[in-house]
Formats: structure tokens, sequence, C-alpha cells
């Protein structure tokens, strides 16, 4: 199992911070690009799945949309109440990546950013503790054990 | 503990509050305020955590007893070293300062580390003034989240 | 009391710590401004600043969902309370269109070693929870006003936060879409 790359977005759609650990392919567009078409399917895919839900939608469609998956790999997606996404893309046969997500939001995030004064929360991140606590709890993870074969 | 939360997000505010202030009226960094409110904290601190237990023995002691149960209850770790000189001068070294470890670990943000030790130095001066010690005490960072606290003590 | 004894008792120490060092910014503020209004415009300005982080980690803590309605915000808050300060405010004198109510607090940890000076009457002491509430309540996407309607430092019998919801904050739509 392995981590590709991870994407941190504010509400405003403003690329937080970028990661990659195992990533074999760029998409051949800047980073800046890549964000914006990242951020913009997060978007359309979402209100999607909120318009087409068969069920009566009260919770809200912001908890709706999880992970897709191709033959190759996964896109796993988490959104906190304050409007924060957190995008990260594995192989697919990574379990609980979920866990990961939230375990980087409440662990790296919050400890890091939010309680670091000098973190301005609509900015980029330039923490180095930050990238390297993200880092540091990325690789522990049961999803990050091997290389992709 | 859930409100360590909260009291490191009002720490920060002071420290907001004070730098923005001495920037607006163009006196550089200048802490005063910030080690004052220290000093008022720490000076009103001490008696409640001294008001169970005997008296001190001599200035080693009390400084010790800073290093222990004050760091301890305050700044959730013990001092991990204490040196002195045997005349006044003591240097409390924290190699993990609670109000830097969200910061920085290495030299990161290090010229904004004096802001966030100020009212730390502050309190320590005002838990010692309340146990009858007079002293200055200054601080100095050198790769974080570590900080070495001086203290002079003042003989009259 | 052995010295074993005073040092279970961090957890008191530290709360009293909070009350003395928020005592000891007041005061400085009244030092450094001369009219009570701005102290108080100052109090709510940092009481945002730390809603809007304090309320990630009251998420990252509870791992609570966005609030259905304002009763369950109502909830969230008090809860919030709870957490950080160690006190339960009652929630009450919901307003008719269910859109406001009041936190009722019988003791307040914030006010625990203060007596007002009679030249700071108009001082609003604990104006730093309306600004929390504010900022909190605008990360999750709703704007909400709060005032002191009673304060046991004014010689209340309790303290009476009044919230209001103003309305509900849109997401940003990236470029392109609609």
């Amino acid at each position: 199992m392995t981590v590709h790359n991870f994407y941190m977005f504010d509400r405003y759609g403003q690329l937080l911070f970028y990661a990659e650990w195992n990533r074999l392919r760029q998409s051949g567009i800047t980073r800046e690009e890549e964000a914006k078409l990242m951020y913009g399917m997060l978007f359309s895919i979402k209100s999607f799945v909120s318009r087409i839900s068969p069920l009566d939608n009260t919770s809200g469609s912001r908890e709706g949309f999880h992970c897709y998956r191709t033959s190759k790999y996964a896109l796993h997606y988490m959104e906190t109440p304050t409007g924060l996404k957190l995008v990260l893309n594995t192989d697919n046969v990574a379990v609980n990546v979920h866990e990961l997500l939230k375990q980087i939001y409440s662990q790296v995030y919050v400890e890091y950013v939010v309680k670091n004064p000098l973190c301005n929360l609509s900015e980029p991140i330039k923490s180095d503790l930050f990238e390297a606590q993200l880092d540091a709890v990325v690789k522990q993870s049961h999803v990050f054990t091997s290389k992709p074969t | 503990m859930a409100d360590e939360a909260l009291y490191e997000f009002l720490h920060s505010e002071l420290v907001g509050y004070v730098t923005e202030k001495s920037a607006k009226e163009n006196k550089k960094d200048d802490l005063s305020a910030l080690e004052y409110m220290g000093f008022s904290s720490g000076y009103r601190i001490i008696e409640r955590l001294t008001k169970e237990r005997p008296r001190f023995n001599d200035e080693l002691d009390t400084v010790k007893f800073i290093c222990t149960d004050l760091w301890s209850t305050i700044y959730k770790k013990q001092i991990d070293n204490l040196r002195t000189n045997h005349q006044g001068v003591y240097v409390l070294h924290d190699c993990a300062f609670r109000f830097l470890s969200k910061l920085s670990s290495g030299r990161q943000y290090l010229e904004s580390a004096p802001k966030y030790v100020a009212f730390t130095c502050g309190l320590i001066r005002g838990a010692l003034a309340n146990l009858g010690i007079k002293c200055l005490v200054t601080a100095e960072v050198q790769n974080m989240p570590g900080c070495k606290f001086h203290i002079q003590v003042q003989r009259s | 009391m052995s010295r074993q004894g005073a040092r279970l008792d961090a957890k008191k120490v530290n709360s009293e710590l909070f009350t003395l060092t928020y005592g000891t910014l007041v005061s400085q503020l009244l030092k450094d401004y001369e009219n009570v209004d701005e102290v108080n415009k100052q109090l709510e300005r940092m009481g945002y600043n730390i809603g809007i982080r304090l309320i990630e980690d009251f998420l990252a803590r509870t791992g609570s969902g966005r609030c259905y309605d304002f009763k369950d915000t109502a909830e969230k808050i008090q809860a919030g309370f709870r957490i950080f300060l160690g006190v339960s405010p009652t929630i009450s004198n919901w307003g008719p269109g269910g859109d406001e109510f009041s936190l009722i607090f019988e003791s307040n940890p914030l006010t625990e070693f203060v007596e007002l000076p009679d030249h700071c009457l108009n001082l609003k002491y604990c104006n730093i929870l309306a600004g929390v509430l504010r900022g909190a309540c605008e990360m999750v996407q709703m704007e909400v006003t709060s005032w002191f309607v009673q304060d046991q430092l004014k010689g209340d019998n309790v303290t009476e936060l009044r919230v209001k919801f103003i309305k509900r904050l849109e997401d940003a739509i990236p470029a392109g879409e609609d």
C-alpha cells in the first residue's frame, strides 16, 4: 500500500499545502493549475452528489463525498465543518484512509498550524514543523508501508 | 487538558496585542508590557502554588521549586537542567518550552522567539519577587523549541 | 497537605492562572486606552482571533459535523464552554423565531477574583467571549452577534449572554462555475 500525494485547500479554494511521496507521474501543468482543477472537480462532484442523491439529504451534502477509485489509484477526501478540504491520493488497496485524514487534521494541522500563532490561517502553510510532522504521520501510517511495485 | 489550548491562544493574543501596539507607536519590539503582564500573573499565581507548603530553606531551594512544581504545573514538564554559580545566577534550560513547541523545531521563525518568552520571563520574576527574591530574568533561544532562562538575583 | 497533594491541584491552578492572566490583560488595556468602549472593542477583537482558531480545536476534539439548526449550534456552544472553561451555561429564553437564545452563567471563571472599580461601569469585562463566539461561528459559515444582558459584576444574580443568528455565509464558488 502507498500514499502518493496530498492537497489541502481552505474554504475559499486556496491551496494551503501540497506534499508528495510516491508520485510516479506529474500532470504536466503547473501546481497552481493542477490545484485549480482539483478544487473545481471537488466542488462539482460535491454538488453533483448532493443533487443526484435519491435520499432525503437533510444532513447536507458536505459529508456526502468520500472517495473515488480508478483501476490504479484512489482519491480520498475529507472536509471539516470549517470548510477545510483534505485530499489524499493512495493506491487503490489502501484501507481506512479516512482515519489518516482525520489524524492529519487533528494532530498535524490543528496542533502545528492552528496553534502556531505565526501561521496565518488564510495563507499557504510555510511552517517547516508542520511539513515535518505531516511527513512523519503519513510515513508512520499503515497506509504507507511499501513503495508501489 | 482542554483549557491548555485556550491558555495558549490567550497568550498569543497578549503577544499579538503588545507587538502590534509597539509597532504602531514606532517603538520597535517593546515587550515591556508583556513582561509586566507576566510579572503580575506570576506574582499572584505563586501564592496559590505555595500556600500549602512550608517555607523555603534558601534561594536555591526556591529556584528549584520554580523548576519543578511551578514549571510542571504551568509548562507541563519540569526544567531539564538547572545551573548556578552559587552567586545569584541561575540558568534554567527547558528543551521544549511550551510556548515555542508549536512554532518550530530549529531556526525557522527564530526572530519571533523573544516575543513568546517575554511573558514567562516576567512570570518567573513575579513569582520570585513574591517569595522575597528580587531579580532580573532574561531568556535566550538558539534552537527552538529550547529556551534558557537566566535569573540574576539582585542583592542590595 | 503534602507536596503531592499540591501537585494534584494543577488543573485548578491553571484555571486560576487563566483568570489572573486575563485580568492583567484587561487592566493593561484600561491603562492603554482612556476610553472604556475602546477596551470593550479590543477585547471583542481578541476574542474573535481566538475563536477562529479555537473552533478547529473544538472540531478536532469532538469530531462534530455541521450544525443542523440553530438549536444544535446552541448545544455545541454550550459544549464548548464545558470543554474549554469548565462551565455549563444553561440555554434559555429562545426568541419566537428560534434565532436568538441566552446563555445563563451561574458562575463565570473569568470573573472569579474581580471587582469592577466605579469608573469602569461601562466595561464589558467578559467581552472576549462575545468575540470568541463570533469568530468560531463565522468559521462554520454562520454570522452571529452576542451581547451581555445581565452581568454578575454589575450586581445581577447571573451573567446572561444573548446570542443572535444573523445569516448563513455561503461557500466560495470556484471561478468558472455557477
